[in-house]
């Protein structure tokens, strides 16, 4: 059970995306139950089959002076960065990519959430939206360091940044059991990287929208799947990093992957309705002052664990 | 019908609606929230997000521009409707259904308007931001912008216009949309400039506190408790009121019992009695927006209690009516904070009309 997984041709590189797109859609369809639930009405499972309906037959709009090129690219990038993320994600004994550096490239993707959220609010030359895009960036100056560092632990306790063998490394125990803060704060960073529940100032009521103040049709399609689409895929990320990857009884590697992946996306999903949203300017403290210390400590701790192990 | 027909019907069971409330439209605006929902309809942040453009009442020479041009702004399909009292809302949202369902129609309206792109908009002219000090003396770009008549959660017709330094608010001055022109029909507005306005009933009353609550909750992103308030509101103006008492004090218990929300609210706002009286706002709004939440909901419950606790005013301090908010105090208390905080505080001024007078 043990061995690393070997690289597929990128032939299969459709099925990969279709299984993200398969989850996305489950967490839109969950939500869409969950928000069904609340209002009391009957079962809306089918709320984002009418979205997309909705989106597919509006009209795209622009506005006075926009930066079009930018806004656009920001718009599709949330998606591509997904597609980008699930490339290195074992399914079980296979993997897209088997890069030397699967971590560090997660990491480097999760950055550009930065762009492409902060492009789609510049981009629409509105004032509304603008303000969107900057407090994304403060959410991102609270999460990004927290989240950094809560990936430095799996790798550490694995002494490999191939992901492949991070997931092999927890034959034994799960990563999540001996460092469930760094799990936490990589959970809060995937969270905040979709723009989601507690980090979805950037996208408030109170700013009309926000980043997404000005977006229609299928811009704004592509932006609501692109977030959907980076929970998907932090959620599957998540599983060779601290589930444990493929391991698991009865069933083969690949189902246990897909099994943990959706179960913590449906967490992440359960998460949005519960919770009031967390103000950039305060989170700013919490990040800094409590999640960055907390992280270090766990990283020290690991490492000093697999040193004296 | 093909494609686009299944299309049209899928999009519909889900259609977004921006809802303009004129002032003094408040049962107006809350019966058509109330009915869209029930169809599953959703509410619109924004014109870009927006299907039907619902208009509550009747805007008058200010607001009615305002409304034609954010009617530009509905990318299409689109409809619009005007709805002059509560029990016209369902007629009208058939009206609207029928419209976007017309796909024909929607067509012609599509080319109509094409060659008509937003660059021949009559605010086509953009200015430079100038700069000025901000509150630590470095210079920063100053952006002049107009928060309402129409944002989400917002007290219908009230006009900041905020000097933002990045995203803080400056200074503003505050205005009511067609101040001079009386009111557009409904049943309460600000026609005592600082007296009070008489709900029908103590259900109103109680129904009015839960809907500005639900804006606070939405406002902070607390979707299922959002959701909760406008439930109870709506219970609440049907007249069930068992039901609405109980759904209210489970809403009150989390709200109260949420620490994230106490951590997040705390010490915005702050507003002593003195400073309240100063300004012409009513005394129970003393404390921050966390106090402030609470003794809205406070409020509602106590109103929701029963016919008599109201009408007698009761020694915790609900009146009959309730006070005008003149719009010279919103300003004033927005000044110095970020546009998310002073939406909050806004918000938690359980505002029910707006005084006429206008800021000097």
């Amino acid at each position: 059970m043990a061995e690393t997984p070997v690289a597929v041709s990128g032939g299969w590189a459709p099925l990969a995306a279709g299984l993200l797109g398969t989850l996305a859609v489950a967490a839109a369809l969950f939500d869409g139950a969950l928000a069904g639930r609340a209002a009391g009405a009957r079962s809306r499972m089918g709320r984002p089959v009418g979205e997309v309906a909705r989106l597919l037959r509006q009209r795209r709009r622009t506005t006075v002076a926009a930066d079009r090129l930018l806004w656009r690219i920001g718009g599709a990038g949330l998606l591509g960065m997904a597609l980008m993320i699930v490339t290195v994600v074992p399914l079980g004994r296979w993997t897209l990519f088997d890069l030397a550096v699967g971590v560090v490239w997660v990491n480097a993707l999760d950055v550009l959430a930065w762009a492409f959220v902060w492009l789609t609010g510049w981009g629409a030359n509105s004032a509304y939206a603008m303000v969107g895009g900057y407090r994304f960036l403060a959410h991102g100056l609270a999460y990004e360091l927290p989240l950094m560092f809560a990936l430095v632990a799996p790798a550490v306790a694995a002494s490999s940044l191939r992901v492949g063998e991070v997931a092999a490394a927890q034959q034994g125990l799960w990563f999540v059991v001996w460092m469930p803060v760094a799990f936490v704060v990589y959970c809060l960073g995937v969270v905040a990287m979709a723009v989601w529940g507690p980090f979805s100032p950037a996208v408030g009521r109170d700013v009309a929208g926000g980043v997404t103040a000005e977006l229609s049709g299928v811009d704004r399609l592509l932006f609501l799947a692109g977030r959907y689409a980076l929970l998907a895929a932090g959620a599957a990320f998540a599983v060779p990093m601290f589930l444990g990857g493929g391991s698991g009884p009865l069933l083969p590697a690949w189902a246990w992957v897909l099994v943990k992946a959706t179960a913590l996306l449906a967490g992440l999903v359960w998460l949005r309705r519960r919770m009031p949203a967390l103000r950039p300017d305060l989170f700013m403290e919490v990040g800094w002052l409590v999640l960055l210390p907390a992280v270090l400590l766990q990283d020290l701790l690991v490492a000093v664990i697999v040193i004296g192990g | 019908m093909g494609v686009s027909g299944a299309l049209a019907r899928l999009a519909l069971r889900h259609a977004h609606l921006l809802v303009i409330e004129v002032p003094g439209n408040w049962l107006t605006r809350v019966t058509v929230e109330r009915l869209a929902a029930v169809r599953g309809w959703r509410l619109a942040v924004s014109p870009a997000d927006a299907d039907i453009l619902a208009v509550c009442g009747s805007p008058g020479p200010e607001l009615a521009p305002v409304v034609a041009r954010l009617w530009e702004q509905l990318p299409g399909p689109r409809a619009r409707i005007d709805v002059t009292r509560p029990d016209l809302a369902a007629a009208a949202l058939d009206q609207a259904e029928a419209a976007l369902r017309d796909t024909p129609r929607q067509r012609r309206d599509s080319i109509a308007r094409d060659g008509r792109g937003p660059d021949d908009a009559p605010d086509g002219d953009t200015a430079l931001a100038h700069g000025s000090e901000d509150r630590d003396g470095l210079e920063m770009d100053v952006l002049h912008v107009r928060l309402g008549p129409v944002l989400p959660d917002w007290p219908a017709g009230l006009v900041l216009r905020a000097h933002l330094h990045g995203d803080l608010i400056a200074e503003a001055q505050a205005a009511v949309v067609d101040a001079g022109h009386g009111p557009a029909g409904g049943v309460q507005v600000g026609g005592e400039p600082s007296g009070e306005v008489r709900p029908a009933d103590a259900a109103e009353l109680a129904a009015q506190r839960c809907d500005n609550a639900a804006r606070l909750l939405a406002l902070v992103g607390w979707r299922d408790m959002t959701q909760q308030a406008r439930v109870v509101r709506d219970r609440l103006l049907a007249g069930e009121r068992s039901a609405a008492i109980t759904e209210l004090a489970r809403l009150r218990r989390r709200v109260r019992r949420s620490w994230l929300l106490h951590w997040s609210l705390r010490r915005v706002g702050p507003l002593p009695p003195d400073e309240l009286a100063r300004l012409g706002l009513a005394p129970e709004l003393t404390g921050d927006v966390w106090d402030r939440l609470n003794g809205m909901l406070d409020r509602a419950a106590l109103a929701a209690g029963g016919p008599a606790a109201v009408a007698v005013g009761t020694p915790v301090g609900v009146a009959a009516g309730v006070p005008v908010t003149p719009p010279a105090a919103v300003a004033s208390v927005v000044s110095g904070w970020d546009l998310a905080t002073a939406r909050l505080i806004v918000a938690s001024l359980d505002i029910a009309a707006l005084g006429v007078v206008t800021d000097g």
